[in-house]
């Protein structure tokens, strides 16, 4: 590939979804909300009341970080660039799919 | 406010799953020739002229499910938890990390859907659509079957 843009694409696709497992099982996000309380809070900071979501943090740490190295793989010499291969957009998401399904596997085995 | 939501979460829900049905089938079993019956028509369809319009209901519906699952999260929630509906829990916790995750391969699914990218990368648009469509129709299926254990604004 040597346009930006599918660099940009592929390399979002692949790390966002590694860094979004990881983000889940590690409880890496970038802000929360309570749902009771209607408040945000800064990372993983509980709500003053009820549940605390972490889903809209994580994306958005998973995001940013695909973001940054979207852009890092852009700046790479084309020389470098046109050896990512395009299946990574879709296998390593389907990766975290499945890792996801294995995490999760123990509601279905209750 | 919550059931008109859901209701236009799952609208926009259906019409994203029909988008992706059709080219799902047509990306993997193509009509070569004139389409004659109902199933070789469903399969002729124009495939790359559902892409924008995937793009589009995919991010609306799930701006739709991310406002209701605040809702969700005290509600409906509460009542699997209870009920000990441990199977359905399971699968709509993982319809959210499937969707945020589909999310992801946006960018990339519509870049390989450009006429320029017709043969070159043919598998990589195969694999990303049938990646979404797997995500479309687990999101739907499991938001119906959770909201038919209970409903948002109920």
């Amino acid at each position: 590939m040597t346009s930006r843009f599918p660099v940009f694409a592929v390399t979002f696709a692949a790390v966002y979804a590694a860094v979004y497992y990881f983000a889940v099982d590690y409880n890496w996000a970038l802000f929360s909300y309570g749902p009771a309380v209607g408040k945000w809070t800064l990372f993983t900071a509980p709500a003053s009341a009820g549940p605390t979501m972490y889903w809209y943090g994580w994306i958005a740490t998973a995001a940013l970080s695909g973001a940054l190295a979207g852009l890092v793989a852009c700046l790479l010499p084309t020389s470098v660039s046109r050896h990512l291969w395009s299946g990574f957009a879709w296998l390593v998401p389907m990766g975290a799919m499945a890792a996801f399904a294995y995490l999760l596997s123990g509601y279905w085995t209750r | 406010m919550w059931i008109a939501l859901v209701i236009t979460h799952g609208l926009s829900a259906f019409l994203l799953l029909g988008a992706i049905t059709h080219q799902v089938v047509s990306v993997w079993a193509p009509v070569r020739a004139r389409a004659g019956n109902f199933v070789a028509r469903f399969r002729a369809v124009g495939s790359a002229n559902y892409v924008n319009a995937i793009i589009v209901l995919y991010i609306a519906t799930m701006i739709l499910g991310a406002i209701l699952y605040t809702n969700y999260r005290i509600t409906a929630r509460l009542t699997l938890e209870q009920g000990r509906y441990w199977k359905s829990f399971g699968a709509f916790e993982l319809k959210e990390h499937l969707i945020a995750i589909g999310l992801a391969t946006l960018p990339a699914y519509w870049y390989f859907w450009q006429p320029s990218q017709d043969a070159e990368h043919a598998r990589t648009r195969s694999m990303l659509t049938t990646l979404l469509a797997f995500v479309i129709w687990w999101g739907f299926l499991t938001g119906h079957v959770v909201n038919n254990i209970r409903g948002l604004g109920t």
